[in-house]
C-alpha cells in the first residue's frame, strides 16, 4: 500500500500525465479538424470527394492504431517528414480518430430532422447558413455523449504512443517496473491515474450536456448567481418603446373560427374574380413534368396564379400536390417545363444553366416564396420568437431589434404572444403550425405555399389554424396556394380550386362551382368520399 | 531499493573524474570545455580527426528495461543509468558529443535508428548477421546468457537444449534467443517430444512476470539480467545455468555513416585503453569476462 501511494505521487509518473494529455489533445483536436473535413466531403454533392473520404475511412478505421503510430514515427521520415515523437503520436492518433469523429458528425447532421432543413431552405437559407444556424446547434447537442466516449477512448489509446518513445504514463510505468520490479504497485498506481483522467472527462461531458440542455430553466443563471457582481434581477418590465403585451388576452385556442366570410354573396365572388384576372401574374407554371424512375409524379402541369389569388389544390394523396408546391419554390428539381415566380424563372440563370444551391437559396429569399409544411418543421432548438425572428436576421439582414418587434407582432396576430419564449416541443400542434405560418409570412413573401397545413393536426386544433390562414387571405390579400383536404375551408377561402389526379390537372375553376357541381367524374367521386366536409348547396 | 543498485565504492579514477567534472561545471561559465580534464589522452587527436560530432548532442535509442545495462534510476526516474549508459557517455566525451535518450521497445531499436529518429543505439543489443542488414555494429562485449526458471527448476531445464522440449519460454520480441529456441523444434520432434512454445513480450519485466505468474517455464537472456531478477525475487526464481551464446553485444550505427562508425570504434579503443571499460564492468557488477576488444560487423 505504501509503495502504491509512493508511486501514485511520484513526480516521474505524475509528469507522465502531461505527455498523455498532450498526445490526447493533439489527437482529438487534429481528429476534429480532419473529421470535419471528412464529414463535409462525405456529405458533399461531389461524388469524387465522397469517394476519397470513404477510402480514407476504410484505411484508417481498418488498421490498428499501433501500426499507424509506428508508420508516422518511422516511415514518414523516409519521405522527409520527421516529426517529434509527440508530434508523430498526435498525428497518428488524429488520423485514427478522424474517421470515427467524422461518422459522429455525419450521424449528428443526418439526425437533424429533414423537415427543418427543408423549412430552412424554403426560408431562403444558404447551405452554410443552414449548417451554422439550424443543423450544427442541434447536431452538437446530440453528439456530446459520443464525443465524451471518443475522448475517453483517445485518452486510453494515447498509451500506444509508448511504442514510439513518447514518455507518457504507460511507458513510464513499464520503465519504472523494469528497474524496480514493483510491477503491481506501479500498474495499480498508473491505472488509478488513468481512471481519474477519464472520470474528469465524464464530468466535463455531464457539465456540457447540462449547459446545452434546452429544457434547463435559463433564469436565474445557476452559475452566475455565485459570481460577486451578480445582482438579482428586478421585476421584469416591458421592453422600453414597446407596448405592454396584454397578459389577459384570450388564452390559446382563443381564435374562434368564424364562418361569416363563407356567406360572401355570389355577386361579390364574381366581382372579386374579375378584379383578380386584371392583376399581375404571381406564379406561372408551364408544362411541368417530373418522374421518379419513369413513374410520372407531375405529368405536364400548367398553372397560373394571379396576385392576391387564393388557389386550393385538391386531390387524393399521391396526386402530386406536394410535389407541385415544392417545385414552385424549387425545393425539388424537375425534368421538364418552367416555373416562373414574379416573372422570374426559378432555379436557372439567365443563360439557362442551373443555379447552385446557394444561388437558389438567395433567389428564394429575394423572390419571396414562403412555405408552410404539413409537419410544421419548426426549428427545434429555437423558441417560437426566434423561429420567426432568426431567419429575418440571418437571411434578410434585419436588425435584432426590428426582427424581434416584427416577430412579436406576428405572434400576436396568430394569438401566441404569450408563448413567445416556448420551445416548439412545448407547443401543441396547432400552436406550432401558427408559429410556422408567422415564420413564413415574416419576410413579406409575395406568394405563400401551404402544404396540407392542417393534415397533421388533431381535429379540435384544425380550426385555429384555418382561421389564421383565412385572415391572411381576407385581411392581407396574400397570394396563396394551399393543398388541403378541407373542402369547406377551400370553398370559403379559395377563389379557385385546382383538382389534381395522377400528376395532371383534371379540373379547375371557381371554388364554389367545382366543389358543388364537379364535371369530371374523378372529382365527383373524390368529393363524394369527402362528403362529410362537402359544402352543401349554394351559400345565400 | 533493489540490492544490485548499491554498487561498490567508485574507483579512484571515477571519483577523480567526478571531481574534475564538478570543478569544470563550476567554472564552465568562464572557460574551456568540460571534457578536457577527464577524457583519455588520445581523444584530443580523435576530435581533431572526426570534428563532425564535436559539440553535438546525439540521440541514443535504448530499451531501458535491463537493469545494470540501461534502466531508469529508481532514485531519480528522470535519469537513465547502467553500464551501456556510462560507456556511451564515455565514448561521447571522447569525441566531444553529448547524448540524450529515446526509450523504445526492443524490436523498435533498429527501425528508430534507420528512420533517423536516433543517431546511435547502445542498448545491450546482440550483433547478428541478420540485424547487421539494418545497421552497422561496433561490438564491445561477449555474451553469456542465464536460464531463468521458477524456484526449484520444476521442469529440470538445463540450457538451450532438448530439456526445453514441451516447455514454454518467455522471450522479448526480436531477441536472438527466439530463433535459438525455435531451432530446437526438429530435435524435440526427433526425440518424440513436444516442441517448445515461445511467448513474446515487450520487455524484461513482462518476461519475468510471465514466470512469476506461472505462464512460462523459462526466460533465457543475458546472465546479468537473469541474476538481477533472481536477486529481486529470491524466493520465487532461480538461475538454472549460464550458457555461452555465439554473439557479441554491439553499438549500432546507421549503415550510411561509415565515418561515424569508425569514429565510435576509435573512441571505444581509447576508452578501453584508458581502462575505463573494465572499470565500468566492475562498477555495474558485471562479469569482467564480458570484456571484448571492438570489431566491426557490417554486411551489405
Amino acid at each position: 500500500m505504501s509503495l502504491f501511494l509512493h508511486y501514485l505521487s511520484l513526480p516521474y509518473l505524475v509528469s507522465g500525465i502531461w505527455f498523455t494529455i498532450e498526445v490526447t489533445a493533439l489527437g482529438l483536436a487534429g481528429g476534429l479538424i480532419l473529421g470535419l473535413v471528412l464529414a463535409a466531403m462525405q456529405l458533399s454533392r461531389f461524388w469524387l470527394l465522397a469517394a476519397f473520404a470513404r477510402g480514407y475511412t476504410v484505411i484508417f478505421r481498418g488498421t490498428p492504431l499501433i501500426l499507424q503510430m509506428v508508420f508516422a514515427y518511422d516511415a514518414l521520415p523516409q519521405v522527409g517528414l520527421k516529426l517529434s515523437a509527440i508530434g508523430a503520436a498526435g498525428l497518428a492518433l488524429a488520423a485514427n480518430e478522424a474517421p470515427f469523429i467524422a461518422e459522429m458528425l455525419r450521424a449528428g447532421v443526418l439526425g437533424v430532422d429533414r423537415g427543418q432543413v427543408l423549412a430552412g431552405q424554403a426560408l431562403g437559407m444558404t447551405p452554410s447558413l443552414l449548417m451554422r444556424r439550424i443543423i450544427a446547434p442541434q447536431a452538437i447537442r446530440t453528439m456530446i455523449p459520443a464525443f465524451g466516449n471518443e475522448t475517453v477512448s483517445a485518452l486510453k489509446n494515447s498509451s500506444l504512443a509508448s511504442v514510439i518513445s513518447v514518455q507518457e504514463l504507460t511507458l513510464r510505468s513499464t520503465q519504472l517496473a523494469s528497474s524496480t520490479f514493483d510491477f503491481f504497485s506501479i500498474f495499480f498506481a498508473s491505472g488509478l491515474i488513468y481512471l481519474l483522467l477519464t472520470t474528469g472527462v465524464s464530468l466535463v461531458q455531464l457539465v456540457v450536456e447540462r449547459a446545452l440542455d434546452l429544457d434547463r430553466p435559463t433564469t436565474p443563471n445557476r452559475f452566475a448567481r455565485w459570481l460577486p457582481w451578480y445582482r438579482a434581477p428586478l421585476v421584469v418590465g416591458p421592453v422600453v418603446g414597446e407596448p405592454v403585451v396584454a397578459t389577459d388576452e384570450p388564452p390559446d385556442n382563443g381564435i374562434p373560427y368564424t364562418a361569416k366570410d363563407a356567406k360572401v354573396s355570389r355577386a361579390d365572388r364574381t366581382k372579386r374574380s374579375v378584379t383578380l384576372t386584371r392583376n399581375n401574374i404571381a406564379v406561372e407554371v408551364n408544362g411541368l413534368y417530373k418522374a421518379y424512375t419513369n413513374q410520372p409524379v407531375l405529368a405536364g402541369v400548367d398553372l397560373t396564379v394571379r396576385m392576391g389569388e387564393v388557389v386550393a389544390l385538391l386531390g387524393p394523396s399521391g396526386s402530386g400536390k406536394s410535389t407541385l408546391l415544392r417545385c414552385i419554390n424549387h425545393l425539388e428539381g424537375w425534368d421538364a417545363g418552367t416555373v416562373k415566380v414574379g416573372g422570374r424563372r426559378m432555379g436557372f440563370r439567365e443563360d439557362g444553366k442551373p443555379l447552385s444551391p446557394r444561388a437558389i437559396a438567395e433567389e428564394r429569399a429575394s423572390v419571396g416564396v414562403g412555405m408552410v409544411f404539413q409537419q410544421f418543421n419548426l426549428f427545434g432548438h429555437l423558441t417560437a420568437l426566434e423561429n420567426v425572428a432568426g431567419p429575418l436576421r440571418w437571411v434578410h439582414g434585419v436588425s435584432r431589434g426590428d426582427a424581434e418587434r416584427r416577430a412579436r407582432e406576428l405572434l400576436e396576430r396568430v394569438g401566441l404572444s404569450h408563448r413567445a419564449d416556448a420551445l416548439p416541443r412545448h407547443l401543441s400542434g396547432g400552436q406550432q403550425q401558427r408559429v410556422a405560418i408567422a415564420r413564413a409570412i415574416a419576410p413579406n413573401p409575395s406568394v405563400l405555399l401551404l402544404d396540407e397545413p392542417t393534415s397533421a393536426l388533431d381535429p379540435e386544433l384544425v380550426n385555429e389554424v384555418l382561421e389564421v390562414i383565412r385572415r391572411l387571405a381576407v385581411e392581407d390579400g396574400l397570394t396563396m396556394i394551399i393543398s388541403t383536404h378541407q373542402l369547406r375551408f377551400a370553398d370559403e377561402v379559395a377563389d379557385r380550386v385546382v383538382f389534381l389526379s395522377g400528376g395532371s390537372i383534371i379540373e379547375e375553376g371557381p371554388a364554389h362551382e367545382v366543389l358543388t357541381s364537379p364535371r369530371n367524374p374523378i372529382t365527383a367521386r373524390f368529393l363524394r368520399v369527402m362528403e362529410a366536409d362537402k359544402p352543401t348547396g349554394a351559400p345565400a | 531499493m533493489p540490492e544490485w543498485f548499491s554498487t561498490e565504492t567508485p574507483t579512484r579514477r571515477t571519483s577523480s573524474m567526478l571531481a574534475g567534472l564538478l570543478g569544470a561545471l563550476l567554472i564552465a561559465g568562464i572557460c574551456a570545455p568540460i571534457s578536457a580534464s577527464a577524457a583519455p589522452a588520445g581523444c584530443a587527436a580523435l576530435q581533431a580527426k572526426y570534428p563532425a560530432w564535436k559539440g553535438k548532442t546525439l540521440v541514443n535509442a535504448i530499451n531501458p528495461h535491463t537493469p545494470g545495462y540501461e534502466a531508469i534510476d529508481p532514485k531519480d526516474p528522470d535519469k537513465y543509468v547502467g553500464f551501456d549508459i556510462d560507456l556511451g557517455e564515455q565514448i561521447g566525451e571522447c569525441l566531444g558529443f553529448k547524448l540524450t535518450y529515446k526509450a523504445v521497445t526492443f524490436a523498435a531499436l533498429l527501425t528508430t535508428l534507420s528512420s533517423g529518429q536516433a543517431d546511435i543505439v547502445i542498448s545491450d543489443i546482440y550483433a547478428t548477421e541478420e540485424r547487421a542488414k539494418a545497421a552497422d555494429f561496433v561490438t564491445y562485449s561477449k555474451v553469456f546468457d542465464g536460464v531463468l526458471v521458477a524456484k526449484g527448476n520444476p521442469k529440470k531445464i538445463t540450457g538451450i537444449n532438448t530439456s526445453l522440449c514441451g516447455a514454454a519460454a518467455a522471450e522479448n520480441t526480436g531477441y536472438v534467443e527466439v530463433p535459438l529456441v525455435q531451432d530446437l523444434a526438429p530435435k524435440c520432434k526427433a526425440e518424440g517430444k513436444p516442441e517448445p512454445t515461445i511467448q513474446l513480450y515487450d520487455n524484461n519485466a513482462n518476461c519475468i512476470q510471465a514466470i512469476l505468474a506461472g505462464r512460462a517455464d523459462t526466460y533465457v537472456n543475458d546472465v546479468n539480467t537473469v541474476d538481477q531478477a533472481v536477486k529481486a525475487n529470491p524466493d520465487k526464481l532461480e538461475k538454472a545455468i549460464a550458457v555461452t551464446i555465439p554473439y557479441s553485444v554491439g553499438i549500432a550505427v546507421p549503415k550510411d555513416k561509415p565515418e561515424f562508425r569508425d569514429a565510435i570504434m576509435a573512441a571505444l579503443v581509447e576508452v578501453q585503453k584508458a581502462g575505463i571499460h573494465k572499470e565500468l564492468l566492475k562498477k555495474w557488477d558485471l562479469d569482467p569476462n564480458n570484456f571484448k576488444e571492438p570489431d566491426i560487423l557490417s554486411v551489405k
